[in-house]
């Protein structure tokens, strides 16, 4: 445990200090400061848009964050022999695994949680709203995208185990597109009467292993306007365990590979 | 003694869709005592850093056995007793010199202030404290990276051209620190280019080429052989006839006639010989093998390997 303890924080204090991440956070945190600016521009209420613009910021920023973040820890390791040094002492495959992908969600958790801040006072000065769960029911959403953002890691960690970090980007890229975006319309299709057995099949078979990202996108009006949750807590809990379990299962899968490959 | 290393046709092979299998390693049968420095040589792409990532459990061998300590590769136990230097190393260039020490002992469950603090003086890095890993010059990196594999107090340290890259300086104290591993009874392995240190330091080496063993064994019987250049002037041409017959090669200086023979020639005889062809002699300069002329001697018998070590 204390091995991946320490990987993990090793990582952490790489990630935090990486160029390219810094640049992508600020670039997130500066659009979230002048997102009320841009909110004026639609004719629906500013609240909403000024909500689900600022949701919507994150989400994206983190999304870049975490496959950025993610796709080179491997190969850099490799490729700078840092893995050596670190697998020639008594430290297993996939302790080192396990202790690189908590540190990439322990970072993505800080910056995630910066652009929560820094959404809140935005929200606050703009909207001069006093009541704190206000602001606890906004902070929900970002809560919900780090367990999506903790699964799009978890991906990009499955592939870098035997993908080159450009192909992963945009594989992992794409299964997240394909994750938030048509999950719901292979759902759709496949409990359509109407599609044929072959299409029906595939929308199955696709609905299996394609992780269901847009289980996360509740809170944002924007995407699903019209979603209501009949039990919030309980849809919360099973979303999150949903998107555990599907993290344990590509850990699992990468540290089978990773265990295999030469090094 | 007992085997600190020992492999049994060790073999590592890749596929290649264009020259089929190459093995890059091939049956090798290494054998290193404890409390011994072992030098590892052998041209780029021998097979020297497949070896020893194999021996570390890093990548696996196609076949073949492989004990380190008297266990099987990859035992997690060895790797407690075990370290490694991989050739230019790096080291995550946020940390300062303690925190890299905090951080690989970690790995080893050892949080031992004192024993950092020992180990930076030990490789004189103590001053250098506040210092990050980004302000060091490659000397201190090698130095700090000597000090992370002294953590667990390894009883066999794997380094890899320990000194490549560095200054007279920096190579004689890496140099120093080697040769007190070896006072403190640990078995060193270490693949290097410099011959020169490598011939210093080493009590045996070992020359791969093509991923094959081709000379094993005790420097100072591997560079057994060595000639004496003798210096004359004056001599006559039957003097000369005489010497070639005696497998000496005769070259034309421009101070006289150098005659360069083997060891084993009695130079008495020669010196003899040239004073009865009214000859003088100008000098007699033993000349001792040296590990280069070994190591050329070696792998120039031996056309190079298309293969490469992986990296």
């Amino acid at each position: 445990m204390k091995a991946i303890v320490a990987i993990a924080g090793t990582t952490v204090g790489e990630a935090i200090r990486r160029k390219v991440l810094l640049i992508i956070l600020l670039v997130g945190l500066l659009v979230l400061f002048i997102a009320p600016g841009l909110g004026t521009l639609s004719a629906r209420s500013e609240t909403t848009v000024l909500r689900g613009m600022m949701l919507g910021i994150i989400q994206l920023t983190s999304a870049v964050i975490a496959i950025v973040l993610t796709v080179y820890m491997l190969p850099n390791e490799v490729e700078r022999r840092t893995i050596y040094t670190i697998l020639s002492k008594p430290v297993q495959r996939w302790q080192f695994l396990v202790g690189k992908y908590l540190g990439a969600i322990a970072a993505l958790a800080l910056m995630m949680a910066l652009m929560g801040l820094v959404m809140v006072i935005t929200f606050w000065l703009q909207q001069g709203v006093r009541d704190v769960s206000v602001f606890a029911d906004l902070l929900k959403a970002p809560v919900m995208y780090f367990i999506q953002m903790s699964l799009l890691a978890a991906v990009a960690i499955f592939f870098s185990t035997f993908v080159s970090p450009l192909v992963n980007f945009f594989l992992s890229g794409g299964v997240y597109l394909l994750g938030s975006l048509f999950n719901p319309f292979f759902q759709t299709l496949q409990e359509n009467q109407s599609t044929s057995p072959v299409a029906k099949g595939l929308a199955t078979f696709v609905n299996m292993i394609l992780p269901n990202f847009a289980n996360y996108n509740v809170q944002n009006p924007i995407i699903n306007p019209g979603q209501t949750i009949q039990n919030e807590k309980l849809y919360y809990l099973s979303a999150a365990g949903y998107g555990i379990f599907y993290i344990v299962v590509l850990l699992v899968l990468g540290i089978l590979v990773f265990d295999r490959r030469e090094v | 003694m007992a085997a600190a290393i020992e492999t049994k046709q060790l073999t590592k092979s890749y596929r290649s869709r264009v020259v089929g299998t190459i093995n890059v390693v091939d049956h090798l049968d290494l054998h290193v005592e404890e409390g011994e420095i072992f030098g590892f040589l052998g041209p780029n792409g021998a097979g020297k850093t497949t070896t020893i990532k194999m021996l570390l459990g890093i990548i696996y061998p196609t076949s073949g056995e492989g004990y380190v300590l008297g266990k099987e590769i990859g035992d997690m136990d060895v790797h407690r007793q075990i370290s490694y230097l991989p050739e230019r190393p790096y080291y995550y260039e946020h940390m300062t010199g303690p925190e890299i020490l905090r951080f690989y002992g970690s790995l080893f469950g050892i949080n031992d202030r004192a024993k950092f603090s020992s180990l930076l003086e030990k490789v004189n890095l103590h001053r250098d404290v506040t210092k990050t890993i980004s302000q060091y010059s490659k000397g201190m990196q090698q130095r700090i990276g000597l000090a992370q594999s002294l953590i667990n107090d390894p009883k066999l340290l794997f380094l890899d051209e320990p000194t490549g890259g560095l200054d007279p300086i920096a190579h004689r104290e890496i140099r120093d620190l080697i040769l007190g591993f070896r006072d403190e009874g640990r078995t060193v392995f270490i693949s290097s280019h410099e011959l020169s240190e490598v011939e210093l330091i080493c009590d045996r080496v070992a020359i791969i080429n093509r991923g094959v063993i081709e000379q094993q064994g005790k420097l100072t019987e591997l560079l057994k052989g060595g000639r004496i250049e003798i210096t004359v002037d004056g001599v006559n041409e039957q003097f000369l006839r005489d010497m070639k017959i005696n497998d000496s090669n005769v070259r034309s200086l421009p101070i006289g006639i150098l005659l360069d023979m083997p060891e084993e020639a009695d130079p008495n005889a020669v010196i003899d010989s040239v004073r009865g062809s009214k000859g003088r002699v100008l000098s007699v300069v033993p000349r001792r093998k040296r590990l280069e002329d070994l190591f050329v001697e070696t792998v120039t018998n031996r056309p190079r390997s298309t293969g490469g070590d992986t990296k």
